[in-house]
């Protein structure tokens, strides 16, 4: 039997475990091996060899995959809610935006009328406008996204506060 | 797309939103259900039982930080191992940048702690056979090791194991053809001397 016979038979006893092989190759291989004894044992011992990976079962430790299980739960919880914590002090942010900028629009005619009463200079209260009114509410509006930082708290993309 | 990859997509998508939603009934599951799974491969990766374990866990919090990055529309599976390859191969290099340091304070004149390990394959290995492949297990660097098992144990296809093992699907396939061969020549020689 010509030498390339037994590798071709070798490598698509191989490649039948990895891949599959096409019915094609099938027949060849299988009436190959019918005739020849060394290939018949190459392709035991090849698929010994991929049973004998069942051989090594990781004993598993009930008490440790429990363990696990619970930090993973608790973190998941703690990230979820540290995330819906975020998401609300967005959503409050967004709002305390909005309406600072409704309310110095709405403000902003009858404090002009004002200041043409009183003879007030247009830059000068304009200026006392966004130093008293525009600036401290948005302040107020985005103290609560930097309070952590402010108070030296951290929290890390975990969702731990440190 | 067959009535299989359907239930199988479905399964990934739900999967995808509870780790979205951080769902944690649904996640304590899935963590009770693929322990043995991940803990197998770590232990095929590090060769080492302990280590292997606190990878399990690091894994499933690594799970939950990239959350975001799994949007369900590939089995879970190679996106699991793929997360767990990346912390065992981080794992196994800070071991090894801490191995050489310890070896050169041990130049140095310091006492090293004797090494207690014993493969965790050879502690399952329960027949000469056993012993010989679980010899040739311990021999074969992590890379084929790792094909051998994603192959044959797990039973992913070759294009997600080079979705795990960030190699081409040809690089896959011969290092489980190298594997296999190693093995069979550990089980041959044993029938040789037999």
């Amino acid at each position: 039997m010509p030498l390339e016979n037994h590798e071709k038979a070798r490598f698509l006893i191989h490649r039948d475990l990895v891949e599959g092989i096409s019915l094609e190759d099938r027949r060849w291989l299988d009436a190959h091996v019918g005739q020849c004894a060394e290939c018949g044992r190459y392709a035991d011992l090849s698929a010994r060899a991929v049973r004998a990976l069942d051989w090594f079962a990781v004993e598993l430790d009930p008490a440790a995959a429990l363990r696990v299980e619970n930090v993973v739960r608790s973190r998941a919880e703690g990230m979820r809610s540290a995330e819906a914590h975020a998401k609300s002090l967005w959503i409050g942010t967004a709002a305390a935006i909005f309406l600072t900028f409704t309310g110095s629009a709405v403000t902003w005619g009858p404090l002009a009328w004002l200041a043409s009463q009183w003879n007030v200079p247009s830059r000068v209260w304009q200026i006392g406008f966004a130093a008293f009114w525009l600036l401290p509410s948005l302040m107020l509006a985005l103290l609560p996204l930097f309070r952590r930082r402010l108070l030296g708290e951290h929290s890390d993309s975990k969702g731990r506060t440190i | 797309m067959t009535a299989f990859s359907r239930m199988a997509e479905s399964e990934s998508q739900c999967i995808a939103r509870a780790l979205r939603r951080r769902d944690s009934e649904f996640i304590g599951r899935m963590v009770s259900r693929y322990h043995y799974r991940l803990l197998r491969y770590l232990v095929y990766w590090t060769s080492r039982r302990e280590q292997a374990e606190d990878l399990v866990q690091e894994t499933w919090l690594r799970v939950l930080e990239r959350a975001g990055q799994y949007n369900g529309r590939l089995r879970f599976e190679p996106w699991l191992f793929s997360i767990a390859r990346n912390l065992a191969i981080d794992h196994l290099r800070k071991q090894q940048t801490a191995m050489h340091r310890m070896c050169r304070e041990d130049e140095a004149g310091v006492d090293l702690p004797a090494p207690d390990f014993e493969s965790p394959f050879f502690a399952a290995a329960r027949s000469e056979d056993a012993k010989r492949i679980a010899a040739a297990l311990g021999a074969l660097e992590p890379i084929y090791r790792e094909a051998l098992l994603l192959r044959f144990q797990e039973e992913l296809s070759l294009a997600e194991i080079a979705q795990v093992a960030g190699a081409p699907i040809s690089t896959v396939s011969s290092r489980i053809h190298r594997g296999l061969s190693m093995l069979q020549a550990a089980l041959g020689g044993g029938a040789d001397a037999a």
